[in-house]
């Protein structure tokens, strides 16, 4: 089971590295990132702060859009090709082909992570008191956040086409950031259906302004232990459910 | 749980399938009707059926891409669904679509690790198989750069790199050009040799007369002939075409004879009639001073046999249920 898991996972990996679309978002966010130290020329002071701000920006876009890309169309692509068949025909379930694609895709992510890490952090390098504990916890909150959204992409992705995945799994990742917005707007009616509807729609979303550190990173906020493991517990708990969603949908589909 | 010896590589018994179709999935489509089908231990099965007869379907409830609405399929004694059951089996879909991305020994290697393979037996048997389709020099290329014969014979290779007990083929050979047929049919017929079953689905008869031990023809989701190849063959009395010149289909008539079938052709008439009417007849159309251009017995083929099942059968593909 291990080694089948092991070469889903690599293969999903070298799929994307494969893939001229990773490959270009890949050197277009190291080639941005590295270009971050443009913005210090119009900066006056706090240098460090806008570099955390612009390069931690820069990752979080770049990753998300290709979290979006590559989550969304793994599971239809593969239907819709029928590559499948000569996959989920092997003696594998079809849960350990969905894990093993899912890891594949969280390898790629990770390694473009690290790659972009490595480079911000030698920039931040070059300034004294550059690089902060608080930059580390973003960035390491960050894959959680992208655990999360591959994930809900992955459940569309097992029922629905790749344009309908990204567009949805896109508006979920807004929808998350605004959920504690939503909560409070609602909060403030005088409906009791509104705020009802506010609770419901905020528990129901990922909150995924639990797994932003960046604003602290940027003001070197020291975060509590306590508030970093509730953060990475629940998006590792969010994405579980739906790792277990998808999996009950695509063990239950029909390939025609 | 293992599979035994005991029982039959597959077993099929009432297996139906309904499609439902459409947004709201209102439509149903009834691709198959209470299947029966036993497939024994070293046999070559041929599933045939014009497209939408339920071949594929079958297939597919085999190999766990599709739930069967009722009945039961098993593999080995297993249900489809355990993956024990597919341990042993190995699978070409209808148009195969490996990663376009992997070279072809890439593939094989991932096909292999799915399989169970590992370490230098995985190697060994990539080797092998390569060897064994013919594909030993295009192995490093990507598969987008491969032709639709290529494909289907790394799609074969991986079929087989575990050296299944039961290969289950999707139109093997559909798309391919005559050599590529041809090569399909031998690595069909090496693998029969070495005692593997094979089920393999098609609608091109020829391929089931040169493969197949037994065949089932399927119309409609419906079972409308199973049998050996030999015994469906030579079920009907054996029937004689004589070509004849001088002579009207309506003088045959007055003499009696009614031929199973007859066309006039200009000055030529075609009739076939049984054994001993055909030696008859030609005596009596000699006797007339008429010529008899041929006279020869009419071999019965699957061909025959299938068009005549269609004929029988009148549903249309897929049954809509309303």
């Amino acid at each position: 089971m291990i080694q089948s898991f092991s070469a889903l996972a690599l293969n999903g990996f070298r799929e994307a590295r494969r893939n001229r679309i990773t490959l270009v978002i890949g050197f277009f966010a190291v080639a941005m990132l590295a270009c971050t130290t443009l913005v210090t020329e119009v900066t006056i002071h706090t240098f460090n702060r806008v570099l955390t701000d612009v390069g931690l920006g820069v990752m979080s876009v770049m990753l998300v859009l290709l979290a979006i890309f590559l989550s969304s169309g793994l599971l239809s692509r593969e239907i819709e090709r029928r590559t499948v068949f000569l996959i989920v025909s092997k003696p594998i379930s079809r849960g350990l082909f969905l894990a093993g694609r899912l890891a594949g895709n969280m390898l790629t992510l990770t390694v473009l992570l690290v790659g972009m890490a490595a480079v911000f952090f030698f920039q931040m390098s070059l300034y004294r008191d550059g690089i902060t504990s608080t930059q580390f916890v973003a960035i390491g909150v960050l894959w959680f956040e992208l655990l999360l959204l591959s994930s809900f992409g992955f459940v569309m992705s097992s029922f629905s086409s790749q344009i309908v995945s990204a567009v949805v799994t896109t508006g979920m990742y807004f929808a998350g950031h605004l959920a504690t917005d939503v909560y409070n707007i609602s909060a403030k009616s005088k409906t009791e259906a509104i705020r009802v509807l506010g609770k419901v729609t905020y528990y129901l979303l990922p909150n995924l302004s639990r797994l932003n550190y960046r604003p602290q990173a940027s003001y070197a906020v020291q975060v509590a232990p306590n508030e970093i493991l509730s953060s990475v517990a629940y998006g590792t708990a969010y994405a579980g459910v739906l790792v277990v969603v998808a999996m009950l949908l695509f063990s239950r589909r029909d390939f025609k | 749980m293992q599979t035994t010896a005991d029982h039959p590589p597959i077993e099929v018994r009432g297996l139906s399938k309904t499609y439902r179709l459409g947004f709201w999935m209102s439509r149903k489509v009834q691709a198959l009707k209470s299947l029966d089908l036993t497939v024994t231990a070293g046999q070559v099965y041929g599933l045939l059926g014009p497209n939408g007869a339920g071949k594929s379907t079958t297939i597919k409830v085999l190999m766990n891409l599709v739930r069967a609405s009722s009945g039961e399929a098993r593999l080995f004694g297993l249900p489809p669904d355990f993956k024990e059951a597919r341990r042993h089996i190995g699978f070409v879909p209808e148009n195969p679509a490996p990663y376009e991305y992997l070279t072809g020994k890439e593939f094989l290697k991932l096909s292999g690790q799915l399989s169970g393979l590992s370490g230098q037996t995985l190697d060994r048997r990539v080797k092998e198989v390569l060897q064994i389709v013919g594909m030993e020099r295009a192995a490093g290329l990507q598969i987008r750069r491969y032709s639709k014969g290529m494909i289907q014979r790394i799609a074969l290779a991986q079929a087989i790199i575990h050296k299944p007990k039961l290969l289950i083929l999707d139109e093997p050979t559909s798309g391919l050009d005559p050599v590529g047929r041809r090569q399909m049919r031998d690595l069909i017929l090496a693998e029969r040799e070495q005692g593997t079953t094979v089920l393999f689905c098609t609608h091109i008869i020829p391929d089931v007369e040169a493969l197949c031990d037994r065949v089932a023809v399927l119309v409609g989701g419906n079972r409308v002939r199973e049998g050996s190849v030999k015994d469906l063959l030579t079920s009907d009395a054996p029937l004689f075409e004589t070509i004849l010149e001088g002579v009207a289909l309506s003088q045959i008539h007055a003499w009696g004879y009614q031929p199973k079938y007859s066309k006039e052709i200009g000055e030529r008439l075609i009739v076939r009639t049984s054994d001993q009417e055909a030696q008859s007849l030609a005596r009596k159309v000699l006797g007339l001073s008429g010529r008899i251009i041929q006279l020869q017995p009419v071999r019965f083929s699957l061909e025959d046999l299938f068009l005549q099942a269609l004929t029988e059968v009148k549903e249309s593909v897929g049954t809509e249920i309303t």
